[in-house]
C-alpha cells in the first residue's frame, strides 16, 4: 500500500513538476496510514499468560499467534523510548534464545502494569510461580554522572580524534602555499567531524545516564538511559561470557568496563544491551564478575603465556596474551595497550576449535577457541604450543562435559554480595 | 603437522567421499581452460611473450591447485565419540572443532545443484553460538542421512539446554 502511493507520487512529481499540494497530500495520507497502522497493531494485539506459557495473538487480516515457553526466555526488559514515556507508557521485551527476531515486544502499556507484568514473567520463568509480585531489588552500583561523562570522553580519545585535525591542518597547509581562501571549507570540515564526534558522545551518555546494577531474587536488573530507559532483567545464569575491558585511555585512573554474552542479544544490534557496567574500579568489575558467575575468584586462577617463539607471530602483544582455567572458568587475558579479560564458564562453552595458520604451524603453534553466544565476548588462546593447545582443548571439552552433567551453575542468586 | 590435529586415542577419522576432489577439479577445469585461453590470447594482442607467459603462470596456479584439492580432501574427516562429534579441515589452514551434542541445536543437511549432480551431500551442525564452525562436506547421501539421524537421536539424548 505504502510503496504503491510512493510510487505514485514519484511519477506525479516527474510528470507534473508544479504538483506540489499533491505531492504534499500524498506524503501526509501516508503519514496517517502509518499512525492508523500502528494503532492498529496495537489495539489488536492480545496477550495471554497461561501457566509456563506466554500467548501473543496479532493481526487484523491475517492472524498471528506466537507462544513463548517461559522457562526458555533469557531475559525480561522494560523499554520506555522517549515517545512512549512521554505518555507514561512502557514495551515490555521478552528474550529468547536464538536470533534477536525471536524476541517479542509487548507495547505499549502503562509502565506499571508493565513492571508487573514482567515481576509475572519472571515469576513463571524460574518456576516461583503465578502472579509474582516485582521483587524487592538492592541496588550493587550506580554509576556517577561525572565518571560516566569522563569515561565516555576518555574512550573517545583515539585515532578518532585524528579527523579532528583534518581541518586545521588543511587550514595550515593552505596558509603554506599562500591561499588561504579555502578557510571557510576548513571550518566546516572541522565543525562536520565536531558534530559526529560529540553526537557519538552524546548517544553513549544518553543510553548509558544514571546505569544501575541491582540484583533481586529473580535476577540480575540493568537500569538505563536518559530521554529513553531501559530495564533489563536476567534471571541467574543467563549470563554465556563476561568480559572486563580497559581501554588504554582509563588506565591511568584504573576504570574499566563490564560486558556480556546473552544468549538473545543479537552482537551487533546495540552495545547497551550487552553493557553490565560502563565504568567502575577494576575491583569492583572483579568482584562482580565473580559473583556473578557463582563465585569465582578471578586473581587465584593460574594464567599462562604463550611459549617464546610466539613473539615471531605476534611480535609485542604474544606476552599479553595469556591463558588460563580452574575447575569452572576459562580465562583469558589479551591486548598490550587496550586490555581485555575474557572469562567464560565451562557450562556455558557451546564447541571448542583448535586452529593453526601456515605461519602457526611452522612455529609449531596452534590457537584454541572457545565459542559462545553471539556477543562482545570472543575467547581465545593464542598462539600456544601444538601440544599445550591440543591438551587444553582436550581439558575443556572434559570440564565442558562435566559442568554440563551437574549442572554448575547458581540456582538463584543469594544475598551474598560482593563489598 | 598431524600432532595437535591428531585424532583422539582409540578413534581414528572417518574420511570423506573421494568424489569431493572430482567435483572441485572438474569445475577447476571447467572455469581454468577459459581463463587460461582467455588471458593468454587477450594479452598475445599486446605482446606475445607477456601472453605466454601470463597463460603458463596460470597453467602452474591450475596444477597447483589441482594438487592442493588433493591435500584439502585427505584433510577432512570427521569422527563420533560418544559424547561430541570432531571435524577436521583444512591443509593450510587447519582447523579442528570439537561440537558437544548436547549443545547442537540443529543439523542442516545441504546438497547445491552441483553437490547433488555429484552425489554428494554435506552435513552441518549448528550450535547457539554463530561461530561453531562444524561442516561436514562430501558426504555421500546415504552416509549423510544416517550421520543426520544419528546425531539428532544422540543430540536429544544428550540435551542440555543453554
Amino acid at each position: 500500500m505504502v510503496f504503491t502511493l510512493f510510487t505514485l507520487s514519484e511519477r506525479s512529481t516527474g510528470l507534473g513538476g508544479g504538483l506540489h499540494w499533491g505531492t504534499f497530500a500524498v506524503y501526509a495520507a501516508i503519514g496517517i496510514l502509518v499512525i492508523v497502522r500502528g494503532l492498529i497493531t496495537v489495539a489488536v494485539t492480545r496477550y495471554h499468560l497461561m501457566g509456563g506459557e506466554l500467548r501473543i495473538d496479532s493481526g487484523l487480516l491475517q492472524k498471528r499467534s506466537k507462544r513463548i515457553r517461559l522457562n526458555r526466555v533469557q531475559s525480561v526488559d522494560v523499554l520506555e523510548p522517549l515517545a512512549a514515556r512521554i505518555f507514561g507508557l512502557a514495551e515490555v521485551k521478552v528474550t529468547t534464545a536464538g536470533s534477536e527476531r525471536s524476541a517479542v515486544q509487548l507495547r505499549y502499556l502503562a509502565l506499571s502494569v508493565a513492571q508487573a507484568l514482567r515481576a509475572d514473567l519472571l515469576g513463571r520463568s524460574t518456576g516461583v510461580g503465578n502472579g509474582a509480585v516485582e521483587a524487592p531489588e538492592r541496588p550493587l552500583i550506580v554509576v556517577p554522572h561525572g565518571r560516566l561523562v569522563g569515561a565516555v570522553l576518555l574512550e573517545m580519545v583515539s585515532w578518532r580524534l585524528l579527523l579532528l585535525a583534518i581541518g586545521p591542518v588543511l587550514t595550515a597547509v593552505g596558509q603554506q602555499n599562500g591561499h588561504g581562501a579555502t578557510i571557510g571549507v576548513d571550518i566546516a570540515v572541522f565543525a562536520g567531524f565536531a558534530i559526529v564526534l560529540g553526537h557519538a558522545a552524546w548517544q553513549r551518555v544518553n543510553s548509558l545516564w544514571e546505569f544501575t546494577v541491582s540484583e533481586s531474587p529473580d535476577g540480575l536488573r540493568i537500569r538505563h538511559g536518559l530521554l529513553s530507559t531501559n530495564r533489563l532483567t536476567m534471571p541467574p545464569g543467563r549470563i554465556q561470557a563476561i568480559l572486563i575491558h580497559q581501554p588504554l585511555s582509563w588506565r591511568p585512573l584504573g576504570w574499566v568496563q563490564v560486558r556480556m554474552n546473552v544468549a538473545g542479544y543479537g552482537g551487533a544490534t546495540s552495545t547497551k544491551s550487552t553493557m553490565l557496567i560502563p565504568v567502575t574500579n577494576r575491583a569492583f568489575a572483579e568482584s562482580l564478575v565473580g559473583w556473578v558467575l557463582g563465585g569465582i575468584e578471578l586473581n587465584a586462577i593460574p594464567l599462562t603465556p604463550p611459549p617464546g617463539r610466539a613473539a615471531l607471530r605476534a611480535p609485542l602483544w604474544w606476552r599479553a596474551e595469556l591463558a588460563g582455567s580452574d575447575g569452572r572458568v576459562f580465562v583469558v587475558h589479551h591486548g598490550l595497550l587496550s586490555r581485555t579479560v575474557d572469562v567464560v564458564p565451562h557450562a556455558r562453552t557451546q564447541s571448542v576449535r583448535l586452529t593453526a595458520g601456515p605461519f602457526e604451524r611452522a612455529l609449531g603453534l596452534a590457537t584454541m577457541h572457545l565459542d559462545s553466544t553471539q556477543g562482545p565476548v570472543k575467547t581465545r588462546a593464542a598462539h600456544r604450543d601444538g601440544a599445550e593447545a591440543r591438551a587444553m582443548l582436550d581439558m575443556q571439552v572434559l570440564r565442558a562435559q562435566e559442568a554440563r552433567h551437574h549442572g554448575s551453575t547458581p540456582a538463584a542468586f543469594g544475598l551474598l554480595l560482593p563489598r | 603437522m598431524e600432532g595437535p590435529f591428531a585424532a583422539p586415542a582409540e578413534h581414528s577419522w572417518t574420511r570423506v567421499s573421494p568424489r569431493l576432489a572430482r567435483m572441485r577439479r572438474t569445475i577447476l577445469v571447467l572455469i581454468g581452460i577459459p581463463v587460461i585461453v582467455g588471458i593468454s590470447v587477450g594479452l598475445s594482442f599486446v605482446n606475445t611473450l607477456i601472453g605466454v607467459g601470463a597463460g603458463i603462470i596460470v597453467v602452474a596456479l591450475v596444477v597447483a591447485a589441482w594438487f592442493s584439492i588433493g591435500r584439502n580432501l585427505r584433510s577432512w574427516g570427521y569422527v563420533e565419540r560418544d559424547e561430541d562429534l570432531l571435524v577436521t579441515h583444512g591443509a593450510m589452514f587447519k582447523k579442528l572443532t570439537i561440537v558437544p551434542y548436547g549443545r547442537m541445536q540443529l543439523v542442516d543437511v545441504e546438497a547445491g545443484p552441483i553437490e547433488r549432480s555429484f552425489g554428494l551431500v554435506s552435513v552441518k551442525l549448528h550450535t547457539a553460538a554463530a561461530t561453531t564452525d562444524a561442516k561436514v562436506c562430501g558426504l555421500t547421501p546415504d552416509h549423510a542421512g544416517a550421520l543426520r539421524d544419528r546425531l539428532t537421536a544422540l543430540g536429544e539424548a544428550h540435551a542440555a539446554g543453554l
